[in-house]
């Protein structure tokens, strides 16, 4: 159904990261944020995906952001790198999704609730590292592998799953040792995200805990959070209830905590 | 939301969070409708995976359970929760608790029709007394050994032993029970469940299509569990009669257990024995009893009186057969597959060493029957996938093919629905050996094609 040789040809396919993009994190990690949004500016696509981005309801501005500048002003350095971060993401997304039944509108509604709802988890936390706000950025990327590693075999994996209640990223590791978050990693490498963001990701897998006690936290809180967001009507419908496995006992020790922050109850 | 089928469970497994919000989009009442289509005789939501929930988002599956017990009489509830989970259930439906609550999927099989895991020891308990009574009287109508604890500190001091037991029942409840005609393999008998009250009903509850596919397929021995039968009619002694008789040119034997003729009257039994069909006390008299297993069909089934001819509309959608096969087995297996020689005659196994086999049948706009013959080694490697590890037990391999045989038929399904061809399929049935598989294969015409996967010989045979 899928091996190894169509991984790795999904991952030579993945272009490497635009020019702009690259300046534009490199001004940002020297804390250059002006000189960042004259760049971002440069590429149409990035300003528009910006603009819709920071101007959905969950960031909770009352009137339009429309300027680049403004934007990156307001989201400060880590908001800006994850908000360009998400944007890179969101380029190796499907024009037409198959799997899921998903519009890029939709996709874009679950990074930008996601990355929300991670800065409250982060304060909360107490934790203020712009590579570790990124991280976050990487976990959709999660769907986009599954939708284009599996969208031609929507039926077997249906027939697969009727008589085996088995996610994509158990059928991906049984088929090939390697499992949707092992390819988020090769992703990230390839687009030179700093480490630790692949560590977050792969411990926010929910089946691979970290050794280091900080990223199996985050591992936790992220884990538990995507849930939350994959538990939202519009996200069950588009089919993602279930693309991964919901290890409810991984986050049983942070669950209190969580449904205080996110006010659940 | 789809649900998983096993053992004639229904089990619908969202995940995360659940309130009044997002239950319509977990599961609609056309989900269930779908699956209750699928002969299964308790549909329960699984709540393991769902780390909060309120009474808004159950609601609306409550409102679902009742509406598909009350029309299709089957159980309903919730299953896999912890104490926490109970609890919370049990306060929001204080005086209103009409489904049924299994704390585990194990403990919901020991309520289902299901004879593969019966004579279990099971020790229960409930502060509700009648509970405690309907708990104990349906486990021991299904075969089980139940040990009551009447008071908490009892069922506490009674668990400390957990080893005297093979399951332990604790935050469970009885909604009202199904009563629908469940249907279940258990080797190679079908068991059929009826209850209460044997009338004209009978006729159109009863599943005539998949009963006569059934038999076409090779299963000789039905036994109908008639324990909790309170009585039956002229018209439902009819019934039973017509079918025995109708299944004596397969050789098949219809068996009743557990009826009692208290409220019947005892002529009726007389008319049945006539027909052919036979009476047995307990379930364990036949299944327990391998020489009567074998002599009565269950182990082996006698060639069919009535052979039949592929026809046409067969040997048109043949690549349909072998495409779904073959994708399938390529899915499991990671391989590709190639085919070496297509024939039309009887089915010629040349070495039968280490092979096992199964078989499917399908019926609707066309009948007929896919059998797949496959070296161990295939066999182990495609259930790899669904197993999720090596495994050299055998029992586990054929219960794995069986569900990789469905897969097959659910997509032959598929590629026949696309030409507007509507089939429906019978349960699989698996051979560990190819002896078994000859004693109803040998002597039927079909088409035979020979497939290698990775150097292995693999074989696919389709006859009616």
């Amino acid at each position: 159904m899928i091996t190894k040789n169509i991984i790795d040809s999904y991952i030579e396919k993945i272009p490497p990261s635009p020019k702009t993009l690259r300046a534009t994190l490199q001004l940002l990690n020297m804390g250059e944020l002006t000189k960042a949004s004259k760049v971002a500016q440069t590429d149409p696509a990035l300003s528009s995906y910006l603009k819709s981005l920071v101007n959905r309801p969950i960031y909770g501005f009352k009137n339009e952001v429309a300027d680049i500048s403004q934007i990156f002003g307001i989201l400060g350095v880590s908001g800006s790198q994850q908000a360009v971060y998400n944007y890179m993401i969101s380029l190796l997304s499907p024009s037409k999704w198959k799997l899921f039944k998903l519009k890029s509108t939709t996709f874009h509604e679950l990074q930008a609730k996601l990355s929300r709802r991670w800065k409250d988890i982060l304060e909360h936390l107490k934790i203020d590292n712009k590579d570790i706000e990124s991280a976050i950025t990487l976990l959709p990327a999660s769907i986009i592998v599954s939708e284009a590693l599996f969208c031609e075999k929507i039926e077997d994996i249906n027939l697969l799953r009727s008589v085996n209640p088995i996610d994509l990223n158990t059928v991906l590791m049984r088929l090939c040792n390697v499992d949707l978050f092992d390819i988020c990693e090769q992703i990230s490498q390839k687009w030179d995200m700093p480490n630790q963001i692949a560590e977050i990701i792969q411990a926010a897998s929910g089946v691979k805990p970290s050794q280091d006690e900080t990223t199996n936290l985050l591992g936790k809180w992220m884990h538990l959070l995507l849930f939350y967001e994959l538990s939202q009507p519009l996200f069950i419908e588009a089919g993602l209830n279930d693309f991964i496995d919901f290890q409810v006992d991984y986050v049983g020790d942070i669950y209190d905590d969580f449904s205080e922050l996110l006010e659940i109850g | 939301m789809r649900a998983l089928v096993k053992n004639g469970i229904g089990i619908f497994s969202p995940q995360g969070f659940l309130d009044g919000n997002n239950n319509s989009s977990f599961l609609s009442l056309e989900d269930i409708e779908a699956t209750t289509k699928l002969n299964v005789d308790m549909i329960l939501v699984s709540l393991k995976k769902v780390v909060f929930f309120n009474r808004n988002g159950l609601d609306a599956f409550v409102k679902m359970f009742i509406k598909v017990r009350s029309e299709k009489h089957i159980t309903v509830g919730f299953c896999d929760y912890d104490t926490k989970k109970f609890t919370a259930i049990s306060k929001f439906y204080k005086n209103d608790l009409n489904f049924s609550l299994f704390a585990s999927q194990e403990i919901a099989e020991l309520f289902a029709s299901n004879y593969k895991n019966q004579n279990k020891n099971v020790l229960l308990y409930n502060e509700d007394k009648s509970q405690r009574s309907a708990m104990a009287i349906e486990l021991h109508d299904n075969g089980h050994n139940p040990i009551i604890a009447q008071s908490k500190s009892e069922f506490r001091e009674k668990s400390t032993n957990a080893n005297a037991y093979d399951i332990i029942i604790e935050n469970s409840f009885l909604g009202q029970m199904g009563q629908n005609i469940a249907t279940r393999v258990t080797g190679n008998a079908i068991i059929y469940t009826v209850s209460s009250f044997l009338d004209a009903e009978i006729g159109s509850t009863f599943n005539i299509a998949y009963h006569n596919n059934s038999l076409n397929v090779g299963f000789r021995l039905f036994i109908f569990d008639t324990y909790k039968v309170i009585s039956m009619n002229v018209h439902a002694l009819n019934f039973f009669s017509k079918l025995s008789s109708s299944g004596a040119e397969y050789n098949a034997t219809i068996c009743f257990v557990g009826m009692s003729f208290d409220k019947t009257p005892k002529a009726f039994k007389e008319t049945l024995e006539d027909a052919g069909i036979m009476f047995f006390e307990q379930m364990d008299d036949i299944l327990q009893n391998k020489e009567l297993l074998e002599e009565l069909g269950a182990s082996s089934a006698a060639a069919i009186s009535n052979k039949r001819h592929l026809n046409k509309v067969m040997v048109t959608e043949l690549p349909n057969f072998i495409d779904a096969t073959v994708a399938t087995i390529e899915m499991m297996t990671n391989s590709k597959a190639s085919k070496e020689a297509v024939k039309i005659d009887e089915i010629k196994i040349p070495d039968i060493t280490d092979k096992i086999a199964s078989s499917i049948g399908f019926y609707g706009d066309m009948d007929g029957m896919v059998i797949l013959v496959f070296p161990k080694d295939i066999a182990k490697k495609a259930c790899e996938l669904l197993i999720g590890e090596e495994t050299d037990d055998v029992e586990q391999i054929l219960d794995t093919l069986a569900e990789l045989v469905n897969i097959v038929g659910g997509k032959i399904k598929t590629l026949l629905s696309d030409q507007k061809i509507s089939v429906n399929i019978t349960l699989p049935r698996t051979y560990p050996n190819v002896d078994s598989l000859l004693e109803i294969a040998e002597k039927r015409k079909g088409v035979q094609v020979d497939l290698t996967f990775n150097n292995d010989k693999f074989l696919f045979f389709l006859t009616r």
